[in-house]
């Protein structure tokens, strides 16, 4: 679904390269766990799929086609769900829905049945017309998911959804990215809670520097570990064996 | 086009519920206008109005005395208080500030009018009285003056001659006449009046100060990610640009609206003159227009250029008051030293206020405030336009 090779990317002023030749694949239909520790690249790896960021060689394809050519054509059936809060605070929750579905330019029934359809998915339904700054931790991850699924995506990037809520409202959203996917969509899922990737993706890509250091499928590299990662316990253990135990500040 | 009236919509929602800014943009300029167009009105008090309160004592109690009275008291502009009293408690008034002046008539006044050293009238101002006005009232009273000794010294010479009837014979009102009333070049119905300047002034502030609450919200649209996600949609840049700088037009509009609606209707029920609207509706709405545009893409520029919601404000605000004080509209730039009126020619805030000054003191058309608007409307693109490179800028990381 996703292939990556070579990829380049500085941002502007900075000492050393965002992504340092990058290649990574993410098979269709998969649920694709993205790990990494802070500054590894993973956020800014999403960003230049979906099109937040621009740069004027990408090597990256998605189903077939060349981002650097075709960015309209992927937005139109992918979705990114940001790391932050990304909606208005001082917008109701259904507000917040309306408004993103009009502006990926639906309107009438299509948009009101889409708009029906993220807030049941997202079990949003009861707080449709609180303000969204009004809301608990957890209603807010769950519309910032809610809004990515307007456009019915055939690829969801999520970047760490469940950062900050109770643990109801993690497992509802681990529940939900399970059966988005189940539905045939194609997951890419980065966060830094390992138990929750190790639960929920069947495929791992372990990034550092700018870099991949590992990629494959979960089951397998746990039972025979990848690299210089030996036996690892867990994916937690493999992660660390991975990028190493040195704080990254 | 739809994706557009979605971004008009969202804006108009968020704007609706933050008060502050509300207030920030609407009432702050309404309480400037009124309080600075009440205060000042005596600065620009037009005929028949009392701007200037004497008190006068006579020691001389002559007839002579009483027509420099008289005469004094005939200027419309200067209004005699009576409080009776001593010449210190009088003194004490005014240095008080209860008048503006104390003209002391000295006994013998008459008796030495026409002697090589007369009992010279004496002038006394308050300490808050301003050079200039110092100077007009002075002048009035050496009138006042010239015109009873020029009376009294022909009644003298139509005496000496053996015809007391020629001296009546002489209208000395026909002085008067040699100078006409003074007229104000443009404004067809009345004078200059603090509405008049007051109005214009706060209205292009107030329009400024838009960049306040678009700079702030862009900001954390920004850094909340909500831009990026837009993006992420396939919006273009240029179409959020315009969804914020349309609907913030509307507000600069709504804001003019009312403020000239406070010059013409509220200002004077609270006792203050009437602002008069000039007599073209077309170079008003142009003028409008191109402020409006300048003051959303300057907004527009600083939102992009800074990274946090402090260094807008703070940005803001600054850079409005720089622009404020250059283009006139907290000290009028004729009182400026030379160098700072230069510099005040590069303000898009002098560009709008002599524009708007235009339309309603100099009776200006679309063609006499064309070249101003064009200046505007040139400022606010290349605003924007280093505004849009910015936001490219951002995007590529």
């Amino acid at each position: 679904m996703i292939r990556v090779h070579q990829l380049k990317f500085r941002y502007p002023n900075a000492t050393a390269p965002a992504l340092d030749g990058l290649s990574l694949d993410v098979p269709r239909g998969s649920l694709y766990g993205l790990l990494g520790p802070n500054g590894s690249g993973k956020t800014t790896l999403l960003n230049l799929i979906s099109g937040v960021l621009r740069a004027p060689r990408l090597a990256i394809k998605v189903d077939g086609l060349d981002l650097s050519g075709h960015l309209a054509a992927v937005q139109s059936f992918s979705a990114l769900v940001p790391q932050d809060l990304a909606f208005y605070a001082r917008m109701t929750v259904q507000e917040n829905l309306d408004f993103f579905a009009g502006v990926r330019g639906y309107s009438g029934a299509d948009a009101a049945a889409r708009v029906e359809e993220a807030l049941r998915m997202a079990s949003l339904g009861p707080s449709r017309r609180q303000i969204a700054e009004r809301c608990s931790g957890g209603i807010k991850r769950r519309l910032n998911i809610a809004i990515g699924m307007l456009n019915r995506p055939r690829l969801l990037l999520l970047d760490e959804p469940t950062v900050g809520i109770d643990p109801q409202s993690r497992r509802f959203i681990l529940q939900s990215v399970k059966a988005i996917h189940a539905a045939g969509t194609t997951v890419v899922y980065t966060s830094h809670y390992m138990e929750e990737v190790q639960d929920l993706c069947d495929t791992v890509g372990v990034m550092d520097h700018g870099r991949l250091l590992a990629q494959g499928d979960l089951k397998k590299m746990l039972s025979h570990g990848h690299g210089k990662a030996k036996g690892p316990k867990d994916l937690e253990d493999l992660f660390l064996q991975l990028t190493e135990h040195a704080l990254r500040d | 086009m739809g994706a557009l009236l979605h971004l008009i919509r969202k804006e108009w929602l968020l704007l609706r519920r933050d008060w502050h800014a509300l207030l920030l943009l609407f009432l702050m300029p309404t309480i400037f206008i009124l309080v600075m167009s009440l205060a000042m009105r005596g600065l620009f008090a037009s005929h028949g109005r009392v701007a200037v309160t004497y008190a006068l004592l006579d020691s001389d109690r002559s007839p002579v005395s009483a027509q420099l009275s008289a005469r004094l008291a005939a200027q419309p502009q200067f209004r005699a208080v009576d409080w009776g009293g001593d010449e210190a408690a009088l003194r004490a008034r005014v240095r008080a500030g209860d008048a503006q002046f104390l003209v002391l008539i000295p006994a013998g006044f008459a008796k030495g009018l026409l002697s090589r050293r007369p009992a010279a009238v004496q002038l006394v101002a308050a300490p808050s009285v301003e050079p200039t006005l110092l100077m007009l009232f002075n002048a009035s009273l050496r009138e006042a003056a010239a015109k009873v000794y020029l009376g009294v010294s022909l009644k003298g010479m139509a005496q000496a001659l053996g015809d007391p009837s020629a001296a009546g014979a002489m209208d000395l009102g026909a002085v008067d006449a040699l100078v006409a009333a003074p007229a104000s070049e443009g404004l067809g119905a009345g004078s200059p009046s603090a509405v008049q300047q007051n109005v214009p002034a706060w209205l292009i502030f107030a329009m400024f100060f838009i960049a306040i609450p678009l700079s702030n919200t862009w900001v954390q649209e920004r850094a909340q990610g909500t831009y990026g996600r837009l993006l992420s949609l396939g919006l273009p840049r240029w179409k959020l640009l315009l969804g914020k700088l349309l609907p913030y037009l509307c507000v600069n509009l709504a804001q003019a609206a009312l403020m000239l609606a406070v010059g013409v209707w509220l200002v004077p029920l609270l006792g203050g003159d009437a602002l008069a609207l000039g007599s073209s509706p077309g170079a008003l709405v142009l003028m409008v227009l191109a402020v409006s545009f300048a003051a959303v893409s300057f907004a527009l520029l600083i939102a992009n250029a800074v990274r946090s919601s402090e260094q807008a404000t703070i940005f803001t605000g600054v850079s409005n008051l720089l622009l404020a004080v250059l283009g006139g509209v907290m000290v009028p730039r004729f009182v400026m030293p030379a160098g700072l009126q230069a510099l005040g020619l590069f303000s898009p805030m002098t560009w709008g206020l002599e524009g708007f000054l235009d339309v309603f003191l100099r009776q200006g058309g679309l063609v006499q405030v064309a070249p101003r608007a064009l200046l505007l409307f040139a400022f606010g693109s290349l605003s924007l336009g280093f505004a849009a490179y910015l936001f490219k800028r951002r995007q590529r990381g």
